[in-house]
């Protein structure tokens, strides 16, 4: 059952359009991954999704029911929903008053505020931080109050924006731990909001891919991962390489792609004509100095155009009657003492291509 | 420089000796001023919050306004109290004229303005997000204006104090409406306004003294509070 | 903290305004010149006493004290300005004007006369101040009872009011009571016209001396008005009664007689117990 719900749903600041036409359905108990670069409108899909806005177009369905516009039933839907903010902010008192504040506003009772209390900073790890001022944390323990504060009114539904953008790794990895930790144990419908695609690979069980105010793909997050729709999810997913072809032959499950004059070997079901891309990762390219005589199906010779260091990885772009760019370790392009110009060969299997038609 | 140090002896002096008429008019000055503070603040903590949390229009033009009657001019103020609470003006019936509850009233036209004004101003300084974020975790519209009152909470007490400071030495009102009467209606400021005018600067410097030691104390205390 | 500072200011004020008085109040303007000379001070805590009311004297000029009379904000006044005086009580404002105590207005300068007019009639005097020209007047500018008389030696000696106004530097508005214009003129070194009661109380503080003294015109009577009823159903009528009566009684009207004498060598003030004086 779909627990939010929105048809058309357009916003607007000023006169500019920020979303448009966003059609989503958020299942009961599933971890959705917003993904999509800076910008993009994740969080203002998500303040529209706790309804704390009111969108300029379209409707937002809570539980089945209608909660676009009556303030009465979105107080009562938003209730049931809680919302974490980037940088969320606390109250200037204790990390157990920030925490027990929701609470107390509801007029529960003291014996089971603290009860609830202490066993959601349990959850997050801060109970050792309950009577510090929660001003005085630092950003990821401010994030953990806030889940804390977020989780104490036990909502149907978690929404969280980017909650690991300002931290440093180990602050993310103590997060995402205690986030997959709450995953597991409540039956809670998470909504997440992130620009880190491999985070929402990680937690998510859904992910919808938003660019410039639209959502361009929805899917799990090996579809989103390896079959993006266009050229935009493409590129934002990590899929650098989208050869244009056409399918010259095929054989019992696996066709050969056409791509300016070299045959690319792929798993697909795309018939013979059919005008299709070409889809792999930069990471399944392996590059070797002398033929390889592997089980890749897929093997091309080529000259090493560019190389860029990206983090612990070489970007290479290397030419091969058709650009191919591979990712590969620092380590391993030691080894080969990889340089611009020099002769590659590179190959990958035919599992590793992706095939999808063309968009233009 | 002999009439300084005149008056500072005698300052200290009155102070030591507890001289009970300045015991009176001290006690008298601190009392006028604290009641009509605490009017003032009583209402306009919710009536700041009231504006500053609602949208309508003509808003700002309204928190223009009691910015503008900040400073207003106090003798201006006692001249319209006086004329509404004489007993031949439309309040006459009240028979308050010349007495300290007329002098209250006075100081809460006064002050009112100044303590709303900077209360909206403080309201305006906390980060729209304390209340979203209060709100998104179910507070109702009072809760959430309650939380950011309290976010608020030495700013607040600041602009009270700064309300009290002005209303403790402003001399314009008190006199034109309360009338410097000598044991009914006399303050500090109303009686070193006649000891000046009588010619007696030794006791004038002297309780004009004491007004700035009270002034110091406000100030060193506003001081404290700024730094939390 | 706030609350414990709501709890304060009432206490206080509770202590020190008590806002519905225990006692009845009676409001008093009056001349200045009464209240500087002391003898109001004088005089209250005996009323008080005797009649169980509390006094609220208002320091005031005859001017405003009319105009309080008037508004009915104060019950009685007692002022020094007979022509004024007689038209408040035609007006219906006041019920009857009871001369209580008088003296005689000085003009006061320093001690070496630079303009050369002592022991001359105050009409004499005042035409030698606006030939000479230079030499400070200060005038009370009030319109006070003095202020009254000031204009009306002018205008027996034939002068425009208006003209002296613009006279020139040499004439000075001060705007204040009786003791503050006193000391105004001393701080000039210049004249001014004073009744003789606050005079004396501030020769110690001023550096003046009488230079012109004789002179019918120089007459200075005290009166007291009640409040009419009639026209201000607020005013105690009867408290007011007992104010003049108490003003007029034989006892308080030997007391005034005698106020001064101790201290300044001579009484600032005779009675004259509700009857015109004698020029």
């Amino acid at each position: 059952m779909a627990v939010i719900e929105t048809f058309n749903l357009g916003q607007e600041y000023g006169g500019r359009c920020v979303l448009r036409d966003v059609n989503l359905k958020i299942q009961r108990g599933e971890v959705f991954a917003l993904i999509g670069p800076t910008g993009a409108g994740k969080t203002t899909l998500l303040r529209l999704l706790d309804l704390l806005e009111m969108p300029a177009s379209g409707k937002v369905y809570f539980g089945g029911i209608d909660v676009t516009s009556s303030r009465h039933e979105r107080l009562e839907a938003r209730r049931r929903m809680s919302f974490v903010q980037q940088k969320p902010v606390v109250f200037t008192m204790s990390v157990y008053d920030n925490v027990a504040c929701g609470l107390r506003w509801r007029k529960e009772k003291h014996e089971v505020i603290r009860q609830k209390v202490d066993d959601v900073l349990e959850i997050v790890a801060m109970s050792d931080c309950r009577d510090r001022n929660a001003k005085t944390l630092s950003g990821g323990e401010t994030q953990r109050v806030a889940i804390a504060r977020a989780l104490t009114t036990q909502p149907e539904v978690l929404l969280l924006d980017e909650l690991t953008a300002n931290l440093d790794p180990v602050s993310i990895s103590k997060i995402e731990e205690v986030l997959a930790h709450i995953i597991g144990e409540q039956k809670i419908t998470v909504v997440m909001a992130t620009h880190d695609m491999s985070q929402g690979q990680r937690l998510a069980g859904r992910i919808g891919v938003i660019m410039d105010g639209e959502i361009l793909q929805v899917g799990s997050p090996n579809e989103v991962f390896t079959l993006p729709k266009n050229r935009e999810v493409a590129e934002f997913v990590g899929v650098e390489n989208i050869l244009a072809g056409v399918v010259a032959e095929k054989e019992s499950g696996l066709v050969t792609i056409d791509v300016n004059g070299s045959g690319i070997e792929a798993i697909s079901d795309y018939e013979v004509g059919e005008r299709v891309y070409a889809l792999i990762r930069p990471e399944e390219i392996t590059l070797t100095l002398s033929k390889d005589i592997s089980s890749a199906r897929n093997a091309f010779p080529g000259k090493i155009v560019k190389m860029a260091l990206v983090g612990q990885l070489i970007r290479i772009e290397v030419d091969c009657g058709f650009p191919l760019l591979v990712l590969v370790t620092k380590r391993s392009a030691e080894e080969l003492n990889l340089t611009p110009g020099k002769l590659v060969h590179a190959s990958f299997k035919a599992s590793a291509v992706r095939t999808i038609k063309r968009w233009h | 420089m002999d009439e300084l140090w005149q008056g500072l002896v005698k300052a200290a002096q009155l102070i030591v000796s507890f001289d009970p008429e300045v015991v009176e008019i001290t006690r008298r000055s601190l009392a006028i001023s604290a009641t009509s503070c605490s009017i003032v603040t009583l209402i306009s903590i919710p009536l700041g919050s009231l504006i500053h949390f609602s949208r309508f229009p003509g808003k700002r033009g309204l928190v223009s306004v009691i910015q503008t009657l900040f400073s207003l001019p106090t003798v201006a103020v006692g001249l319209l109290v006086f004329v509404l609470f004489s007993r031949a003006g439309p309040l006459g019936e009240l028979d308050i004229i010349f007495t300290p509850a007329v002098m209250v009233i006075g100081q809460v036209i006064l002050v009112m303005p100044l303590i709303l004004g900077l209360i909206i101003s403080t309201l305006r300084g906390v980060d729209k997000a304390i209340s979203e974020t209060a709100i998104s975790l179910g507070a109702s519209r009072l809760q959430a204006a309650v939380i950011t009152l309290k976010e608020a909470r030495y700013a607040v007490v600041t602009a009270v104090i700064m309300g009290f400071g002005r209303a403790l030495s402003e001399v314009g009102l008190a006199l034109m409406v309360g009338g410097n009467i000598k044991g009914f209606t006399r303050t500090l400021t109303t009686a070193i306004s006649l000891e000046t005018s009588k010619g007696d600067i030794e006791l004038a410097l002297a309780l004009g003294i004491i007004l700035l030691l009270i002034a110091l104390v406000i100030n060193i205390t506003l001081n404290r509070l700024q730094q939390r | 903290m706030l609350s414990g500072l709501v709890a304060g200011a009432i206490g206080c004020t509770a202590q020190a305004t008590a806002p519905l008085p225990p006692r009845e109040r009676l409001h008093v303007a009056t001349t200045t010149s009464l209240y500087d000379t002391g003898l109001w001070g004088y005089l209250e805590p005996m009323f008080e006493e005797e009649y169980g009311v509390e006094l609220d004297i208002l320091y005031a000029g005859t001017g405003i004290a009319l105009e309080y009379g008037r508004r009915g904000d104060v019950d009685v006044i007692t002022v020094h300005s007979k022509s004024r005086e007689e038209q408040y009580v035609a007006g219906g404002y006041g019920v009857e004007r009871v001369p209580f105590a008088y003296n005689y207005f000085l003009l006061v300068g320093p001690e070496n006369d630079p303009a050369g007019i002592k022991g001359m009639l105050p009409e004499e005097a005042f035409k030698r101040l606006v030939d000479t020209g230079t030499v400070s007047f200060v005038s009370r500018g009030d319109d006070s009872g003095t202020h009254g008389k000031e204009k009306a030696i002018w205008k027996s000696a034939g002068y425009d009011y208006e003209t002296i106004q613009n006279a020139g530097g040499w004439y000075i508005e001060a705007g204040r009571g009786m003791g503050p214009t006193l000391l105004m003129a001393s701080e000039k070194q210049g004249y001014t016209l004073a009744d003789m009661g606050t005079f004396l109380s501030y020769k110690g503080k001023v550096d003046l001396v009488p230079i012109v003294e004789e002179g019918g015109i120089l007459l200075n009577v005290y009166s007291v008005i009640a409040g009419n009823p009639e026209i201000n159903p607020k005013v105690n009528y009867e408290m007011t009664s007992n104010l003049v009566s108490f003003l007029t009684s034989p006892e308080i009207q030997r007391l005034i007689g005698g106020y001064g004498t101790e201290e300044y060598g001579m009484s600032l003030f005779s009675p004259c117990a509700g009857a015109e004086p004698e020029s």
